[in-house]
């Protein structure tokens, strides 16, 4: 392994105090940061902490039995599902079509790759701004509204409505347009790995430019590549909040729709309810369902392993 | 950079079609993922009937430079305050964080201890749980200590990334170990030998990891809404979500301040991009 | 450019019991830490305020503040969502001494968050409104000195209305159809908050049919899903039948869609009246929430924030004496506050005496739909989670077309653990 050579030059030296200086001051803050909170959460979720973050009266599970059976609550993971059920495949396709295309360009190759990656200096905030008060808002000098209105359509309360729900295309579109860039990134950095001889070997071989060469060879060898860019993404819709607060919420608060489980919690725990003892099981159920998620992806798919 | 088969590929009449094809598909793309910046730049500087006009203009009829001057001497919209703070918790976490995962990760890829994979174990168990979820927790911890609606509470909790360290960590390990030892020879210790020599020929590495860190410090949301309290301790992000969603001002006011917001990263954009690919590629694909 | 008159600065505020407040801000906060600090010895007492919209408050009570000659008090004004904010920073050390809230809850007193102010009223306390006293009294014990009362109505066009041939609506059958009469191409016929009232207009659809959130003596249910199913089917009808005005970039408090001809009745407050008039000369109109059925009467919410003693406060007795100073006994800096920044009516009946404003047009005609109908929506009992199961139900019903008395069933049965869990 690495440094098996370094312990014999400094065989007689204490290397520790070394090793501190260099990880103490972040070991320090990752323990002060992360592993406190995590205890005092799982801790926490045992209690009945309404208003308060030092209780005294233990409740054993029944904040989780309250929170597995809490119906708004399952109804949020319900909606981080279909929503990452839809968002995941649909950015893998289209950053994956993005970058297969830009790839290839002899000629302002560098320009298409700028403009689709420039959305990711966007935050969700702006984003959103752009989204409710110019694009989907619902009344006459909304562009979508203005658009449908050339059509003699009339105009669509986007964001106000839930029956059709047409708040999804608003979100869908927003998380689209500023997440596709910077994983066309990835996959066009994945291509740029591939061994141009493989390509040569397979036109000898009298493979066609086109869906054979992408089948047999371009897409088996971005197999690391899209497994990276569906997890990455699977995880970041799981963290969902920013656009889906920013465009739903108002100052009367959420509604009980499109409330991603990150949100609930954020109502739940931080809102007038400051109800510590349900958010914080609320979060314990939502971080072992991402640790699990993650191990499963990794054994199914061999995740970590490099195509190299 | 350039693709390796599309060498000779173009040169046939259904190759050209398929050019064609492919750079109006690209344009019309390209069209689509502009739109929303067309409209930042026309409602901020188009006059508030402008805006609300029941026709659509393609632009504004007179253009309103004045709506810059405007937003920043508005004393209901702390705009330059929250520009100021943006900077100071972006460019602080970026530059703290970087320091502080560098040098974790270096300790672990190349200083012996006999328990460096407990510690390195401990690392990555955090990567396994997304920040966002702990954000509960850690209100606590910061509020226990007094930090609410203050930079401390904003910058401190963002400096500690199991993530960043572990990049620095598995980039440690490829980098050239006879460069170190060389410094060895010469009586530096690990302390001389990590500045003299390992951080020097690796400033491309952590330029890309920290514009990338910077990114995500200048467009972080949640931490900063649920910390930043009082007026005095919004950024950016927290002061435009709170006109989005409570307080309303002025439309061409606002999506002023939505270009001043992204301003600082499409300069990032533009005069770093280079770092920026390659921190995306080094932070998605090794994550 | 021209801008459109009366629209230049506007921040949208709530409380707890439900009131907003708009209008013309042009306040200097921002431009630092937004603290006031005065220059008095003895002990440092922080207060909050919640950010009112209108021009001068904000440098009116950091001058009260600085006045006061016993305590170093340093004001907070809080922009943005202030009742989350104040429910987090109630749990730390770091909570203000003094705050205002519209409402003292009794889920707060059991987790004993506010002070008894009974004793500082002394004699002054029969020259409060009762309603607003009301919601501040939990057990016969005051928890906060109301400060200046808020009230939400109905704005309506008058030429508008009367091009069309409608009358002012008096039951919500007559409103549903102005809605509609109301309605074209151009504009929508009537504006409840961009989310079809669902969020606004809390128990007035309850109080329209005679009844409430909670029973008189705030441990029972108020209300019954078959009786209240109709009214919520209606806001239901209302909502997709396309005379409502929804996704405008203001929501409710704001009156912007009202005066740019977005809409051309608007449900909105006492605040909104200045810029509306300002707007639209005197071509407007306001009145009650209509009454629903019979039963009902025409509703006008109303509430007011109340000053309040933190009980974590290391300064309990520093904090009550400034409290009692400024709110009890200095009335010309009382009056000064309710009458000299934007409409509002005073808490105190021999200041409302005073309240020139309040004696003509709009402003005149909203006093009295005060008197005649004005009542407070969240009472002490009614607790966050109580609102959000209620406010849950309205949205499913209004928005998504949910049944209505299912819902208001599940909204009963999560109130109902709530009560339990209060009152076990």
């Amino acid at each position: 392994m690495n440094g098996r050579r370094l312990p014999k030059r400094h065989g007689k030296q204490r290397t520790w105090p070394a090793f501190w200086v260099f990880v103490g001051p972040f070991a320090i803050g990752l323990v002060l940061f992360t592993f406190v909170p995590i205890v005092w959460s799982a801790v926490l979720s045992f209690f009945d902490a309404h208003n308060t973050v030092t209780p005294s009266t233990f409740v054993g599970l029944d904040n989780y039995v309250d929170m597995l059976t809490n119906p708004d609550f399952l109804h949020s993971l319900l909606t981080f599902t279909v929503f990452a059920a839809f968002i995941v495949p649909t950015t893998v396709a289209i950053a994956l079509g993005l970058a297969l295309l830009v790839h290839r360009l002899r000629f302002a190759k560098a320009f298409f790759r700028s403009v689709f990656f420039l959305p990711a200096a966007c935050s969700y905030v702006v984003a959103a701004l752009i989204w409710k008060l110019s694009v989907f808002n619902g009344v006459r000098f909304g562009l979508a509204n203005t658009v449908l209105g050339l059509f003699g359509v009339d105009q669509v309360p986007w964001l106000s409505s839930a029956s059709p729900p047409w708040y999804w295309v608003a979100l869908v579109t927003l998380r689209l347009w500023l997440q596709v860039g910077f994983y066309m990134i990835l996959f066009l950095a994945g291509l740029q790995r591939i061994p141009t001889d493989l390509y040569e070997a397979a036109y000898v071989d009298g493979a066609k430019p086109g869906w054979q060469v992408f089948r047999h060879i371009t897409f088996p060898q971005l197999r690391a590549t899209t497994v990276a860019v569906v997890l990455l993404n699977l995880i970041a819709a799981y963290q969902a909040f920013d656009e889906f607060y920013n465009l739903m919420a108002s100052a009367r608060g959420y509604p009980p729709f499109a409330r991603p489980p990150l949100v609930y919690l954020y109502f739940t725990a931080l809102g007038s309810g400051q109800d510590f003892g349900h958010g914080s099981a609320g979060a314990v159920i939502l971080a072992l369902l991402i640790a699990i998620v993650t191990v499963l992806q990794a054994k199914l798919f061999g995740f970590g392993r490099r195509e190299d | 950079m350039d693709g390796p088969h599309a060498v000779g590929y173009t040169r046939t009449a259904r190759g050209r079609v398929g050019a064609v094809a492919r750079y109006t598909a690209l344009g019309v793309a390209a069209l689509l993922f502009l739109l929303p910046f067309y409209l930042i730049v026309r409602n901020g500087l188009a006059s508030e009937a402008d805006i609300t006009a029941p026709s659509w203009t393609f632009f504004p009829t007179s253009i309103h430079w004045s709506n810059v001057t405007e937003l920043f001497r508005d004393p209901s919209v702390p705009m330059a305050r929250a520009l100021g703070n943006s900077a100071v918790v972006s460019v602080v976490q970026t530059v703290g964080q970087v320091a502080l995962s560098s040098m974790a990760g270096y300790g672990l890829a190349r200083i012996p201890f006999r328990y460096a994979n407990v510690v390195l174990g401990a690392i990555v168990a955090t990567l396994m749980i997304p920040a966002a979820v702990t954000f509960v927790p850690t209100f606590v911890v910061v509020s226990s200590l007094g930090w609410v609606s203050t930079l401390r509470g904003l910058i401190i909790p963002g400096l500690f990334s199991g993530f960043t360290a572990f990049l620095f960590r598995q980039y440690f390990l490829s980098f050239p170990k006879e460069l170190e030892e060389a410094a060895r020879v010469d009586g530096l210790g690990y302390w001389g030998a990590y500045w003299r020599i390992v951080v020097p020929n690796s400033l491309g590495f952590f330029a890309a990891i920290g514009v990338i860190t910077f990114l995500g410090a200048w467009n972080a949301f949640l931490w900063p809404l649920v910390i930043g309290q009082d007026e005095s301790s919004w950024t950016v992000q927290v002061a435009l979500s709170s006109f989005l969603t409570g307080q309303t001002i002025n439309l061409h006011e606002l999506f002023v301040a939505a270009a001043v917001a992204i301003l600082p990263l499409l300069l990032v954009f533009v005069f770093l991009q280079r770092y920026l690919v390659q921190g995306v590629a080094e932070s998605g694909i090794k994550g | 450019m021209v801008k459109p008159s009366g629209y230049a600065r506007r921040s949208v505020l709530r409380g707890a019991a439900g009131i907003a407040v708009a209008g013309a801000l042009a306040t200097a906060c921002g431009s630092n830490t937004g603290r006031g600090s005065s220059g008095g010895d003895g002990p440092t007492i922080k207060q909050w305020y919640h950010q009112y919209g209108e021009a001068g408050v904000e440098q009116a009570v950091k001058r009260y503040a600085k006045a006061y000659p016993k305590a170093d008090v340093q004001v907070q004004w809080t922009a943005g969502d202030y009742d989350t904010k104040l429910a987090t920073s109630l749990l730390g050390k770091d909570g203000p001494d003094v705050f205002e809230q519209s409402v003292a809850r009794v889920d707060q007193l059991k987790a004993k968050q506010l002070v008894d102010l009974t004793d500082v009223f002394g004699d002054a306390k029969d020259d409060f409104t009762p309603a607003v006293l009301d919601a501040q009294t939990v057990d016969g014990k005051i928890y906060g000195v109301p400060q200046a009362i808020d009230m939400q109505m109905l704005f309506y066009r008058k030429s508008w209305l009367e091009k069309a041939g409608v009358a002012v609506p008096t039951t919500l059958d007559e409103l549903v159809a102005a809605a509609k009469k109301l309605t074209n191409k151009k504009v929508k016929g009537l504006f409840l908050g961009n989310d079809g009232g669902a969020g606004v207009l809390g128990a007035v659809p309850l109080w329209s049919i005679g009844q409430n959130y909670l029973t008189d003596d705030q441990k029972k249910v108020g209300f019954d899903a078959a009786g209240a199913a109709p009214v919520f089917a209606t806001l239901r009808k209302l909502y997709t039948s396309g005379s409502l005005l929804l996704g405008a970039p203001a929501d409710w408090s704001d009156p912007s869609a009202f005066t740019q001809g977005l809409t051309a009745m608007q449900w909105s407050g006492l605040w909104a009246v200045p810029v509306v008039q300002k707007a639209l000369g005197s071509d407007f109109g306001v009145v009650a929430w209509p009454k629903g059925d019979a039963k009902g009467a025409p509703s006008v919410p109303i509430g007011a924030y109340g000053s309040t003693v933190n009980a974590k406060s290391g300064n309990v007795d520093a904090a009550k004496a400034y409290v009692k100073w400024l709110w009890i006994d200095k009335t010309d800096y009382q009056q000064d506050f309710d009458l000299s920044y934007g409409f509002h009516i005073p808490a105190r009946k021999s200041i409302a005496a005073k309240a020139d404003k309040l004696k003509s047009g709009a402003g005149a005609d909203a006093v009295k739909l005060v008197q005649q109908y004005g009542k407070v929506q969240a009472t002490p009992g009614w607790t966050a989670t109580m609102n959000t199961a209620y406010t849950d139900a309205l949205n499913n019903i209004i928005r998504k077309g949910s049944n209505p008395s299912a819902e208001l069933k599940t909204a009963i049965t999560k109130i109902n653990k709530e009560l339990t869990t209060l009152y076990k």
